[in-house]
């Protein structure tokens, strides 16, 4: 008996040899040494190693699964290969496998199959068998799996797929074999060689396990793995056996090589858009099985990177964002039953983009560890798709709490999904989706979720900037500046204007709050520190019966209930409920009504309430109106006397004979008043207002149709065009004109089907009193 | 009409009554041998090309299907049918029977079976087809006779004589055999003749009788491989009035035994041609 180290040195012994005879040759051509020729020996084990054969065994393997047995052998031969499999986890190696390898090749192209016998101590199914494996590329393999043995010696012949491939073949024989029910046993092999047998016929190449598929999506870039490859043979027995062999056997053929190119390993690319179809020849042979590859082309993709956040990094948990360190993320894609999703990780102007195709739903998953997100208060993610987003297109969006127990089920998990539509949604642009954390009802944990999953009916889609965060208790800007002109604004609290003098900001109630007054962005703010509620003790009564609205500038990131009192000596105080947490500063008008019954002549305090040790930001703190008369004349259009027909301004000449107030039934008195040297029309106490034209007007060469406004106490005004018919439309003005004169563009396509050729009257339809200037066609 | 000339000239065979020790030689030779054969002059009396539209099934003129899942005598598991699917021409000049392995009226199998009783039988001549035979386990092709008086003289008495038989496990091998009274089944008189490189499964063969009074030469490629005689038979002799012809696909049965879970299906046998002569 000869054991596996012994092999090894005889093995050795023979190169040792070859180099020492090369070494004598020197004087040969060295260009002679390209047509070396392979032995063509087929024996591989008759009875011993034939040859250069060596044995090196599989790692994690029982390395002495393989020795030389003179007991056991076929048809009384002097030697057989004994291979003793291990049992289960048993310390030397839980499994027998190895190659048998020629050091310098063969060539084998004279033979059609490797056959052997083989007989084992029980009825038992050997793993694979097979040759091809040369320890490296192994680019001609071959293997017969599953391989039933027993007790009887029975022959075994694989298949050469194609013998030509074979000129300087090394790897001989392989094998791999595990316990049968986690207990070893011993099999042999012997008189195994490569042989010419007349009586294997039908050989045939099969791809993609016969089937002819097709992929109806593809796109350029997209790499496509042939599998499935295998080859049929009948044995002389007339039973048909398959073996898996490797691609390099077979001759790929595409159909469009300028839509999909197919490489020799039988890797596809796709290369531009159109259709395909992939088939192979083993020999000459065609194979079984194809693909059918419809190529879109190259994917639509952002031409730019997502918007950087800005966001401060100690208010963000990041999944996935240059921007940010991410925590860690298990899977973008888990590839759930059922989900059609690929997922590819994209890059657009240096910045690393999550790309979903196909998206019906995925799930990502975050679970080692879950995230806290407890803290945060908005789920953000950066999107954007090619697809169609108008309603009913929609983009979902789950998140999962896998519960304290930090696994899937155990009924401690909570979930919620959003349904995100149009606008949020749109097409072909980077849009920034925030939801409040708040908004998911049903995920009333936020302490270790572990899931995300986004499905809809966008199936492509890039995404960028996935993180929770949490606004800053601080606002990283100042409040915006008012630009309420300074006399209609009695102020209490804002750098834009003088305040009222006198005030206290921190009149002592007994609260907790403490009140700083606080530069934010250069400009000076009111600062609720560890707010429980807070007063302002104006410096002396103040009538505001003559403003309309009391404005406030606020920011709470970390509120959840805030109100606003005005008060009245009494006291008599109401509340007014302010939106909170802030994602940023919020700006309020309140209508003085809202505070009924406190008595706006004589209003003494404000009050803020709500908080529970939390921080609150307030600037341009003041009550305001719109003077009933204009203060100022309407601005002077600009526009080329030449663009213009003018119906009323003092800038150009207006069409002639027009009449201001013809007699339509109207309750409406209707002046021209100069404003600030201006003429103006002024419809006092406006139901509806005609306007008749000197003559019919073809306005349809001009775009636009220009007007000046102003009211202060108008709640609904239209101004109406009108052709003969009469065919009229209406457009809405908004009203009041809160920053004075409102001057307007209304697109002429507006007032469709009016004819513009041909226009002959005007009307006005609301309430309140209308200042009007500049009414004219550009 | 077409007439068909063999010529061959040789060494091993000077005359055709020397049966048995033709017989002994052929044992040996095999497809090497160079043989050495009588002239004889043929008349071309029936035939059947195949040509066709794919999926049409064979000419009902010449044709007619046996059908059922009898057994047919030797316990064959296959239902015989008329279906294009079991036999239909492939619009490229074959005839296709094709053996499924499918449920169909309480049998694993399905095949055809089609004879020319009725239309055609003929004592005497060469009967020969161009055969392209399956294979696997349990697969029994066949080309074969049955004499037209069976309706009247049952079977074993009213002869048969195999002209093709082959047993799926052994593609290499073909069968040719005469069944008749006393000598019948698995006492038939038969001789096996072997590829000894290559299966008859891998492409065509011309399977062929050449029959005449009182003899009938069986042939594989115009290679002569059996003559049996009325000195061979050890019955009686009743290869003197006309045959019909029969080919067909059998799955399983007493002959060639049962399919196994290795045996590739579906099984066709393509028949290029059938071609009968009569001696001018």
């Amino acid at each position: 008996m000869r054991n596996i180290s012994l092999i090894r040195i005889t093995a050795c012994i023979l190169i040792v040899f070859g180099l020492l005879f090369f070494g004598g040759c020197k004087k040969r051509d060295i260009t002679g040494l390209r047509d070396v020729a392979y032995p063509t020996t087929g024996e591989v084990f008759i009875d011993d190693f034939t040859g250069d054969l060596a044995y090196s065994a599989f790692g994690g393997s029982d390395v002495k699964a393989f020795q030389v047995d003179k007991q056991e052998t076929y048809a009384s031969s002097s030697a057989s290969m004994r291979f003793a499999v291990p049992d289960a986890n048993s310390p030397q190696g839980s499994y027998a496998g190895g190659v048998f390898y020629s050091k310098t090749g063969r060539n084998l192209s004279g033979y059609n199959a490797l056959s052997f016998y083989i007989k084992a101590t029980q009825a038992a199914t050997i793993g694979s068998i097979g040759f091809g494996n040369d320890l490296g590329e192994s680019k001609y393999l071959v293997t017969l799996n599953a391989v039933a043995v027993n007790s009887n010696w029975k022959k075994v012949i694989i298949p050469i797929p194609d013998a030509s491939k074979l000129t300087a073949e090394k790897g001989l024989m392989y094998y791999s074999a595990g316990p049968e029910n986690d207990r070893g046993y011993t099999f042999w092999i012997d008189e195994v060689k490569f042989e010419k047998i007349a009586d294997l016929a039908h050989l045939t190449g099969i791809i993609f396990n016969g089937q002819n598929n097709t992929i109806a999506k593809a796109e350029t870039g997209d790499k496509i793995t042939i599998n499935g490859l295998m080859a049929t043979v009948n044995l002389p027995s007339g039973i048909n056996e398959t073996v898996n062999i490797s691609p390099y056997y077979f001759t790929f053929l595409s159909s469009s090589t300028g839509v999909a190119g197919v490489a020799e390993n039988g890797l596809i690319s796709i290369v531009d858009a159109g259709t395909a179809t992939i088939t192979a020849k083993l020999g000459s042979e065609t194979a079984a099985g194809s693909l059918s590859i419809t190529s879109t082309g190259a994917p639509i993709m952002p031409a730019e990177a997502a918007p950087a956040p800005t966001r401060d990094a100690a208010n963000v948990i990041s999944l996935y964002s240059n921007a940010y360190t991410n925590v860690p993320v298990d899977t973008w894609n888990t590839h759930w039953q059922f989900s059609t999703t690929e997922n590819f990780f994209v890059t657009v102007s240096g910045d690393d983009i999550i790309r979903y195709r196909s998206l019906n739903f995925v799930g990502i998953e975050f679970k080692n560890p879950p995230v806290n997100a407890s803290s945060m208060q908005v789920f953000h993610i950066d999107m954007w798709t090619p697809d169609a987003t108008e309603a009913p297109n929609n983009f979902k969006i789950l998140l999962v709490d896998f519960g304290a127990n930090g696994v899937f089920g155990g009924g401690d998990d909570s979930q919620h999904e959003i349904e995100v539509t149009s606008p949020v949604l749109a097409t072909k642009k980077w849009v920034g989706i925030d939801i409040p954390l708040s908004s998911f009802t049903g995920l009333t944990n936020k302490a270790h979720l572990a899931q995300l999953v986004l499905s809809g009916s966008v199936p492509n889609v890039y995404l960028d900037n996935v993180y929770f965060y949490k606004n800053p208790t601080n606002p990283p800007t100042g409040a915006p500046v008012p630009s309420t002109p300074a006399e209609n604004v009695l102020s209490v609290f804002s750098d834009s204007y003088t305040n009222i003098s006198g005030t206290d900001f921190n009149p002592n109630w007994g609260q907790s709050t403490v009140v700083t007054q606080t530069p934010v962005g250069g400009n000076n703010a009111l600062y609720y520190a560890a707010f429980n509620y807070q007063g302002v003790q104006l410096g002396s009564s103040q009538d505001v019966s003559s403003y309309a609205y009391l404005h406030l500038d606020y920011y709470s990131a970390n509120a959840s209930q805030l109100r606003i009192f005005l008060i009245s000596p009494g006291p008599v105080e109401t509340p007014y409920t302010l939106n909170v947490p802030t994602s940023g500063w919020n700006s309020v008008d309140i209508p003085l009504s809202a505070f009924s019954p406190v008595a706006l002549n004589s209003i003494i305090q404000l009050k803020f309430d709500g908080g529970t040790g939390v921080d609150v930001y307030l600037d341009n703190i003041y009550f305001w109106k719109i003077p009933p008369v204009p203060p100022v004349a309407a601005p002077t259009p600009a526009y080329p006397a030449a663009d213009v027909i003018s119906i009323f301004s003092d800038a150009y000449t207006n069409v002639a004979g027009s009449d201001f107030n013809p007699n339509w039934g109207q309750a409406t008195v209707t002046t021209q008043t100069p404003v600030a040297g201006n003429n103006t029309l002024l419809y006092s106490g406006l139901n509806y207002q005609g306007l008749q034209l000197g003559s019919n007007q073809d306005v349809s060469g001009k775009t636009y149709l220009h007007i000046d406004y102003y009211t202060a106490n108008s709640t609904s005004l239209k101004v109406f065009l009108i052709s003969p018919g009469p065919v009229e439309t209406s457009y809405t003005l908004g009203v009041p004109t809160t920053n004075g004169w409102n001057s307007v563009d209304i697109p002429l396509t507006a007032f469709a089907p009016v004819a513009l050729n041909s226009i002959f009257q005007f009307k006005f339809e609301g309430n309140g009193n209308i200042y009007i200037d500049n009414i004219l066609f550009r | 009409m077409r007439v068909l000339h063999i010529k061959t000239q040789g060494k091993l065979f000077r005359a055709l009554s020397v049966v048995a020790a033709l017989s002994v030689s052929l044992a040996s030779c095999k497809k090497n041998a160079v043989q050495t054969l009588p002239q004889r002059s043929w008349e071309l009396t029936w035939s059947d090309e195949f040509t066709g539209p794919a999926g049409a099934l064979p000419d009902a003129a010449k044709w007619s299907f046996d059908i059922g899942a009898s057994g047919w005598g030797n316990s064959e598991l296959q239902y015989y049918t008329n279906r294009p699917s079991n036999a239909a021409l492939d619009g490229d000049g074959n005839l296709v029977i094709t053996a499924r392995q499918e449920s169909f009226e309480g049998a694993g199998f399905t095949s055809a079976r089609i004879n020319t009783k009725g239309n055609f039988s003929q004592s005497y001549g060469r009967f020969e087809a161009r055969i392209k035979t399956p294979y696997g386990p349990g697969i029994w092709p066949a080309f074969w006779l049955l004499g037209d008086n069976i309706d009247v003289t049952p079977w074993p008495q009213c002869g048969e004589i195999d002209i093709m038989e082959q047993k799926g496990q052994e593609p290499y091998i073909n069968h040719g055999s005469v069944h008749g009274p006393g000598y019948s089944g698995g006492g038939s008189i038969t001789k096996a003749y072997a590829l000894s490189n290559g299966r008859f499964d891998e492409d065509y063969h011309v399977y062929a009788i050449e029959w005449g009074e009182g003899y009938i030469d069986y042939f594989v490629d115009n290679f002569l491989f059996q003559r049996i005689t009325p000195d061979a038979v050890t019955g009686e002799w009743v290869y003197d009035h006309p045959f019909y012809i029969i080919l067909n696909v059998a799955v399983g049965g007493n002959y060639v035994g049962f399919p196994t879970s290795g045996t590739p299906f579906p099984q066709s046998m393509y028949v290029d041609y059938v071609k009968v002569y009569k001696q001018k």
